[in-house]
């Protein structure tokens, strides 16, 4: 009689343990092939051993921050690195006869096999480690609390990568620009993140330790050291959010397989085409191939100003913005990496830099707008068999760049500036104006200067990113050099120029716009043809194989990739610490050689370390263009 | 004597080593149905982006209703319509705002475009499509999207790239009655195929084209020459129909 039953259970546990042994094999092959799990996975028990040996003597907020980091990096990461890669997803179950519970089940299952999730669960022992200072009760309660935050992140990374990574939609994009623009924002603001790290690292400020009472992280070592009354309390409200994302996943995993449609993120919006009954339509009245009707008719207001060309272009592109995911991601990278440049020296209290904030930001999206041609395939075709399709194309990518980005440069610059009340922001507001003018102009000719075609134009991902790093380093020093002139006054000029600044930018800006759009014009008009053979060649030669290891026999063969590689790294000593901040920061310390001069030497000696470093880094960047590649003649 | 719509004389195309297009001639007389044929790799789509500007020839002249396409191209690009074959379109747009974006570029007026863009939608089946991002709309609905938008602006020529390539029967019909009724209401259709049973349904005139140079050109009964298009065609470019002999495992008696 109790046949049945145990026969259907052996069933269902055979079923759940499918998906798992689906992606034991994926796991095998792809260790097998590739090394980079391995490294990654390495990489990651060493920061886990780290994270367990700060647990035994560390500070129990700052223990908190970094687990709920780590939890935090497991979930998002993924979306970055293209983990979705070798997952086993719902879809893959769409056709078998499998229900919901056992599914999510499964798919769960399948997620924690993998190094990941094996280095995480090492890393999350830091809790129990920490509480062991408590005793074995406290102990016991942090593993308890340690495994729900693992579930946490195993669950949490599922749903991520169903909703996020694989629909390429308008989330996924935006977190990934706003976590690589926290990621290069922090990286280029070290200087002022490290006293803070070192702060945190010896004691979490109070209000660290405040903000920590709300993250589940700090939940486990809460309950183990606290009263037994918070101790409960914070333990079930910790499974109570484990099993709400579980019944969210679960939601998922039965919507796509008795559905039969992955989850996509709906950005579009119909187009009005109801017709009112009894309207005579105004084609109809002249719609023969012999007289086209409807062409030419005067517009109205701002729209007078602007031809109708340049705002179909401008209307397209302005869509894309909001709807391509890449251009979403340049875009949000923009913003955060600017916001953060000018932001984060706060924790070392320097607040010169925040009325930067949005000509940062506005860099920062016109270097990220050097490549958009390529985004878009061949697109191109369109304005090139229309009258004048050219210079709209031109236009209207430029009117579309400057009406998307001028509000969020305004409005970092404004925040900036009111949040820095004692900083004169004359100059930061008044390069703001070049330096829109430039980024809405010059990356568009540079874009059509260096075609990078995407491999897919239809469905880009993260991935297939096509920067290419020459195009951006043109963008990002137009805009410095249609900055240059307000830079210059603000730096030698004499104090009476001041008010004349704004002015300066402005035309700076204007001319810098007016330069950009003849040169793709130019480039458009005379080449559109091979621009448009170029953005249809989708089949990039190999990339150049650089030696992980040294290699004299290579460095003998490739002297010149090996010059370019060692330019462009150190190039940059000259321009930035060498040069630019004894120039345009005052910041003299003992290595930099212009401190140790006073007056014009001072200047020379700075000026000349940019020139120097320019010199090497434009070096590095023809040797690099010049590369020999394997199957390139 | 009534202006061709097109005129080729002497098209030359280079890529690298391999000729493309090599002294080209054609005619294509304005009311006229003019079908391009050819195997895989014959010139034809390269022949029609150099007709329509998409291509730059190394050498030759192209004239579309009597105006010189290589340096009135501004005129000549508003009498033209054009469909290529497998390049991009704005991929973000669905296909009402592809055909709004293709008005904008021809400077039609908003509510001329709006009405011209529903009528294309309703008689070419696209109410799906019109909302659809283009990314997301199939081979055939990008097809039939992109012949509205070269219809849009109503030109005097029509160049189209395998217009039929995906596209399921009703839409076929419907798609040949709209352009019997453009051609009969004097435009001029060049369509490039690999249908000889739609060349000889629909064009007046065909141009077959082998390695880059015309193996015949004329009056569709001209040209097939007593007998079906698809065999003269074979018998012109040389073909050898392979497919009788062989595969002896797959077609004997279980």
């Amino acid at each position: 009689m109790s046949a049945q039953p145990h026969a259907a259970q052996a069933g269902t546990l055979h079923t759940i343990a499918v998906p798992a042994r689906m992606r034991a094999a994926m796991l095998r092959r792809s260790l097998r092939e590739h090394p980079g799990p391995t490294v990654a996975g390495l990489a990651g028990l060493l920061a886990a051993v780290w994270l367990i040996r700060y647990a035994l003597r560390g500070d129990q907020h700052t223990l908190a921050l970094l687990v709920g980091a780590w939890v935090l990096g497991w979930i998002v990461l993924p979306l970055l690195l293209g983990g979705g890669r070798g997952r086993v997803r719902p879809a893959h179950l769409r056709l078998e006869p499998i229900g919901g519970v056992p599914a999510a089940t499964g798919l769960l299952a399948a997620s924690a096999i993998g190094i990941g999730p094996a280095v995480s669960l090492v890393a999350l022992a830091a809790l129990p480690v920490h509480a062991a200072r408590h005793g074995l009760a406290a102990v016991l309660v942090a593993a308890v609390g340690a495994v729900l935050l693992w579930l946490l992140g195993l669950i949490g990374s599922a749903i991520a990568l169903e909703i996020v990574g694989h629909a390429g939609g308008p989330a996924g994009a935006l977190l990934t620009g706003i976590l690589t623009g926290t990621a290069m924002g922090v990286a280029g603001s070290l200087w002022a993140v490290f006293p803070w790290v070192s702060i945190l690292l010896v004691g979490a400020p109070d209000r660290v330790v405040r903000a920590m009472g709300y993250v589940p992280s700090a939940w486990p070592v809460a309950a183990a050291s606290g009263p037994s009354g918070q101790g409960v309390r914070l333990m079930a409200t910790l499974v109570g959010v484990v099993a709400l994302c579980a019944a969210a996943y679960l939601l998922l995993v039965r919507r796509v397989i008795t559905m039969g449609v992955p989850f996509r993120p709906r950005g579009t919006t119909p187009f009005p085409l109801v017709r009112r009954d009894g309207d005579e339509p105004a084609a109809r009245r002249a719609t023969t191939a012999a007289s086209p009707a409807g062409v030419g008719r005067p517009e109205r207001g701002w729209r007078a100003w602007v031809p109708a060309a340049t705002r179909a272009v401008a209307g397209r592109e302005v869509r894309a913005w909001m709807r391509h995911p890449l251009r979403l991601q340049y875009l949000a990278f923009a913003v955060v990496y600017g916001a953060l440049l000018a932001g984060l020296p706060l924790l070392s209290d320097v607040y010169l830099l925040l009325p930067w904030a949005g000509s940062l930001a506005v860099l920062g999206a016109a270097a990220m707008s050097a490549g958009l041609v390529g985004l878009d395939g061949t697109a191109l075709w369109l304005p090139l068999t229309t009258p004048g399709g050219e210079r709209a194309e031109v236009r209207g990518r430029a009117l579309a760049w400057l009406a998307l980005v001028t509000p969020i440069g305004v409005l970092l610059a404004v925040v900036g500036v009111l949040l820095a009340p004692d900083v004169d922001p004359l100059a930061a507001l008044s390069t703001l104006p070049a330096l829109l003018g430039a980024g809405a102009a010059v990356p568009v000719w540079v874009s059509l200067l260096r075609v990078r075609p995407v491999a897919d134009p239809r469905h880009p991902t993260s991935a297939d990113n096509p920067t290419d790093v020459v195009s951006v380093l043109v963008a990002t020093g137009s805009g410095l050099v249609a900055a240059a002139p307000v830079l210059a006054l603000v730096i030698w000029g004499p104090p009476e120029v001041a008010p004349l600044l704004p002015l300066v930018g402005l035309l700076s800006g204007a001319a810098a716009c007016w330069g950009g759009i003849w040169l793709a014009d130019e480039r458009l008009t005379r080449r559109g043809t091979d621009v448009l053979a170029a953005a249809g060649q989708r089949s990039r030669p190999p990339e150049t194989v650089l030696p992980l290891t040294w290699d004299a026999g290579w460095y003998r063969e490739n002297t010149a990739t090996a010059w370019a590689l060692g330019l462009l790294t150190v190039g940059w000593i000259p321009v930035i610490p060498q040069g630019v901040m004894p120039l345009a920061f005052g910041i003299d310390s003992g290595w930099i050689v212009a401190g140790h001069l006073s007056g014009s030497a001072h200047t020379a000696v700075g000026l000349a370390m940019v020139g120097l470093g320019v010199a090497m880094l434009l070096t590095g960047l023809v040797l690099w263009d010049r590369r020999p590649r394997p199957g390139r003649s | 004597m009534i202006t061709p719509a097109l005129e080729i004389r002497g098209l030359v195309k280079t890529f690298g080593a391999h000729r493309a297009v090599d002294d080209i001639d054609l005619t294509v007389h304005s009311g006229t149905f003019h079908g391009i044929v050819g195997p895989n790799g014959a010139g034809k789509s390269t022949t029609i982006g150099m007709a329509v500007g998409l291509v730059t020839p190394d050498a030759g002249e192209i004239r579309i209703l009597g105006h010189d396409a290589l340096r009135d191209r501004g005129l000549t690009r508003a009498l033209t319509g054009v469909l290529p074959d497998g390049l991009d379109f704005p991929e973000r747009l669905t296909g009402a705002e592809l055909l709004r974006y293709s008005a904008g570029l021809r400077g039609l007026h908003r509510v001329a475009a709006t009405e011209r863009a529903a009528e294309l939608i309703e008689v070419l089946g696209l109410a799906k499509g019109a909302g659809t991002p283009l990314a997301d709309c199939s081979t055939g609905t990008r097809k039939k999207l992109g012949l509205a938008q070269a219809l849009l602006h109503a030109p005097r020529l029509l160049v189209l790239d395998e217009p039929f390539e995906a596209v399921d029967p009703v839409s076929a019909a419907t798609i040949r009655r709209v352009l019997r009724r453009f051609v009969g209401g004097g435009g001029t259709c060049v369509l490039s195929t690999h249908s000889m049973l739609l060349v000889e349904q629909m064009c007046d005139e065909v141009t077959v084209i082998h390695q880059g140079r015309v193996a015949a050109a004329g009056p569709v009964a001209e040209v097939a020459a007593g007998g079906s298009l698809e065999e003269r065609f074979v018998e012109l470019v040389g073909a050898d129909a392979s497919g009788s002999a062989g595969l002896d495992w797959l077609t004997e008696a279980r």
